[in-house]
């Protein structure tokens, strides 16, 4: 009212195409999963993608860049889009390799011998592993939430109720330990009696879900048609380490997300580093050492198995993008992006602050488990040196160079920086013939200071455009 | 009964008490304020109510139904809605999405409809679009729908906080000192629109405010606080000539 006529020509074309809907339809979502399920049909995906030129070494970057989509993307729904400053989504990428890592080889090849792709013929196989998982995990979270909340009841009957119970669970533990301990061996938490029923009840559940659902698990891998077999155990493998990783993002988000800012990032550090030293202790996981995992190719002489993974890369990548775009222009996603303005007044008009979180976490965890099972089934060996602080943070750059709170920024810097470190180690290969040699020494040079200036940009970036550089018309600040 | 009503609620911080064995009650349609000098337990009060404290003892009340230890979002769904002293507004969201959050417990789609933009998000998307737009329209806030609420003027920035508030649908608006900061002019305006919303909308408007003539030209009954105690309840004359409250203020009865 102050401003003269009360009218600003605010509806900008570039405002309007960012606030609109990404596809108001269903196309590209269909197109998506045509591409994927047509895939197999085509011969090793190079006649419909028309890359038969394409030679191995920019196919591989090519799928590089298609899962660091996945991966940042799924991080700017949690640091950008919602506000809370994860530095441990290397960690949920970790439990989705781990997962689809570890079950396709163990349990995708028992149908029929004949196949030389041993691994990839028993989709139901997969399945049942990934399911018995599940409903195991389920199961013992719900115990353990069932037991607190027993707990907690208690202290409605009588005020130290609670106090008394862990007070006995904590004596029981000290006389189990002193009595047993000694002639267990080196590790006392091995004869906590508890602890061992609750294992025992764990694995017994498991291996009982395991040996009942053998016939269906044969079934469904019979009535898959032979040539969708493969594409199907892939299919089990990135769904079960997304879910999987959507449960480890829930289990991690209910109690560390009462933490704000710097004390969050240190609470999820903390649990990527706990999912990491899990595996490097875990035996079937392969420890430190790590695990050899199949990759998804047909002709693994030719070399060109990267260029047959690419549809389901970017069939991935390009259901990440559209889920979050699609949260962020939702009343849901306006809800996220009111936490990261300011909780209080969330609070008070009526958004669930900690559920939006959770939500938040769930879903990000979840589509980064996908993009780990990618990486995982397209890199072929994986270890736990991997998903560690390093990976995480090379996320975050990407997230925060895009822009906090912008998916078309996050694409740009995602395909730019990940094609930067090839791109300057390689110059000597594609730089043309005419260009003069301090073109070809120079990226030499730009590559041997690479993550100076990486930390340049990214302090550059946080200082003059906190909102991306690419953040058309929404770098205005506050 | 009034729609709310507070019991005796007292608020204890370690050795102070700053409120102690307050009670209150607003009705449907009604004008109330609490006034009191610096540091006497006006923002505790509502604090203590709208659950960003809990009380330590005593209860509320809101239509029969103890809304007490409940937390601020169950509070706000429960029907109080309230704004802040210093203006807390979703300064990077545009002013029509600041109110469209406020319709946002109501709609029923669900996440995967929104993934999936099925019919039903699609309704009522543009139901609750044309609510906004409605509400912004009576606060006559409509021609800066567009604008990134942080770009608006002050006083309009209070408008949309209060149109906020009330788009969650509240039976109790609760205002937390509102003419904080503003001119002459726009207390005069603000005096309209507060009177503006209480007959339009039906709600019960519960105001704190330090602008004594404002809060005498508007409110029928005030509560005078002092020290977290209450020291006198009635209407603007009242209130005006107890000797307590003059004591309260220093002998200054208009601040």
């Amino acid at each position: 009212m102050s401003v003269a006529g009360g009218q600003l020509p605010l509806e900008t074309p570039v405002r309007r195409h960012l606030s609109a809907p990404l596809v108001a339809n269903w196309w590209v979502p269909l197109a998506v999963v045509l591409v994927v399920a047509l895939a197999p049909w085509v011969e090793g995906g190079r006649g419909l993608l028309g890359m038969g030129g394409w030679d191995k070494f920019w196919a591989q970057i090519a799928i590089v860049v298609g899962i660091n989509l996945t991966l940042a993307m799924s991080l700017q729904l949690i640091n950008g889009i919602a506000g809370q400053f994860s530095l441990g989504h290397a960690g949920f990428m970790a439990v989705g390799a781990y997962i689809g890592g570890y079950a396709v080889p163990t349990h995708g090849g028992k149908l029929g011998a004949e196949d030389e792709m041993v691994a990839w013929v028993h989709p139901g196989g997969v399945l049942l592993y990934v399911v018995a998982l599940g409903v195991v995990t389920v199961a013992t979270a719900g115990v353990v939430f069932g037991l607190y909340k027993l707990v907690g009841l208690l202290g409605r009957v009588h005020k130290r109720g609670p106090a008394v119970v862990f007070g006995v669970l904590l004596a029981w533990l000290v006389v189990d330990i002193v009595t047993k301990g000694k002639s267990a061996g080196s590790n006392p938490l091995g004869a906590i009696a508890a602890l061992g029923w609750g294992s025992a009840a764990v694995t017994g559940s498991f291996d009982w879900i395991m040996l009942r659902g053998v016939g269906a698990a044969e079934w469904v891998s019979g009535v898959t048609p032979a040539g969708y077999r493969q594409p199907a155990c892939l299919v089990v493998s990135l769904l079960g380490g997304g879910v999987m990783a959507a449960m480890a993002g829930l289990v991690v988000g209910l109690p560390t997300l009462r933490l704000r800012g710097d004390y969050l990032a240190i609470a999820t550090l903390g649990v990527s580093e706990l999912i990491r030293t899990t595996i490097t202790n875990s035996g079937p996981l392969g420890r430190a050492t790590g695990l050899s995992v199949p990759t998804y190719s047909v002709d693994a002489e030719a070399g060109v198995s990267a260029v047959y993974f690419f549809p389901w890369v970017y069939g991935v990548a390009i259901l990440t993008i559209l889920v979050v775009w699609r949260i962020q222009h939702s009343p849901k996603g306006r809800a996220l992006q009111c936490l990261r303005e300011d909780e209080i007044a969330a609070g008070a008009v009526g958004i669930d602050v900690t559920a939006h979180k959770v939500l938040a976490f769930v879903i990000g965890a979840g589509l980064a488990g996908m993009g780990g099972a990618l990486f995982a089934h397209y890199i072929g060996y994986i270890n736990p040196k991997q998903f560690d602080l390093t990976k995480s943070i090379e996320l975050v750059v990407m997230v925060t160079l895009g822009g906090l709170g912008s998916v078309p920024g996050t694409i740009v810097a995602t395909v730019l920086l990940s094609l930067f470190q090839p791109a300057l180690q390689t110059a000597n290969q594609w730089m043309p013939a005419w260009a003069p040699g301090w073109a070809t020494s120079g990226a030499e040079l730009l590559n041997k200071y690479r993550l100076v200036i990486y930390s340049l940009l990214l302090i550059v970036a946080i200082l003059v455009r906190s909102r991306g550089w690419l953040s058309f018309g929404r770098g205005k600040k506050a | 009964m009034a729609l709310l009503e507070i019991k005796n609620i007292s608020m204890q911080f370690g050795g102070l008490k700053a409120l102690s064995d307050f009670s209150f009650a607003i009705d449907q349609g009604e004008l109330v304020g609490l006034i009191g000098p610096n540091g006497a337990g006006k923002s505790t009060a509502f604090n203590a109510v709208t659950g960003v404290y809990k009380p330590t003892k005593g209860q509320t009340e809101l239509a029969g139904r103890r809304i007490d230890g409940l937390s601020t979002v169950q509070i706000n769904h429960a029907g109080i809605a309230r704004t802040f002293q210093n203006i807390r507004l979703f300064t990077q969201l545009t002013v029509l999405d600041n109110v469209l959050i406020g319709f946002n417990q109501s709609g029923t789609h669900g996440l995967l409809g929104a993934i999936v933009r099925s019919p039903k998000f699609a309704r009522e998307r543009e139901k609750f679009k044309g609510e906004a737009m409605a509400l912004l329209k009576t606060l006559k806030l409509d021609q800066f729908a567009a604008w990134q609420a942080s770009s608006l003027p002050y006083g309009d920035q209070r408008r949309l906080e209060i149109a906020r508030a009330l788009a969650t649908g509240p039976k109790i608006l609760c205002l937390d000192e509102p003419a904080a900061g503003m001119n002459p002019q726009e207390k005069i305006e603000l005096t309209g629109l507060i009177r503006f919303i209480r007959d339009r909308f039906g709600v019960g408007i519960w105001l704190i405010e330090h602008d004594m003539k404002l809060v005498m030209a508007l409110c029928e009954r005030i509560t005078v606080l002092d020290h977290g105690e209450t020291i006198a309840v009635g209407t603007a004359e009242q209130v005006q000539g107890d000797p307590k409250v003059i004591e309260a203020y220093l002998g200054e009865p208009e601040k």
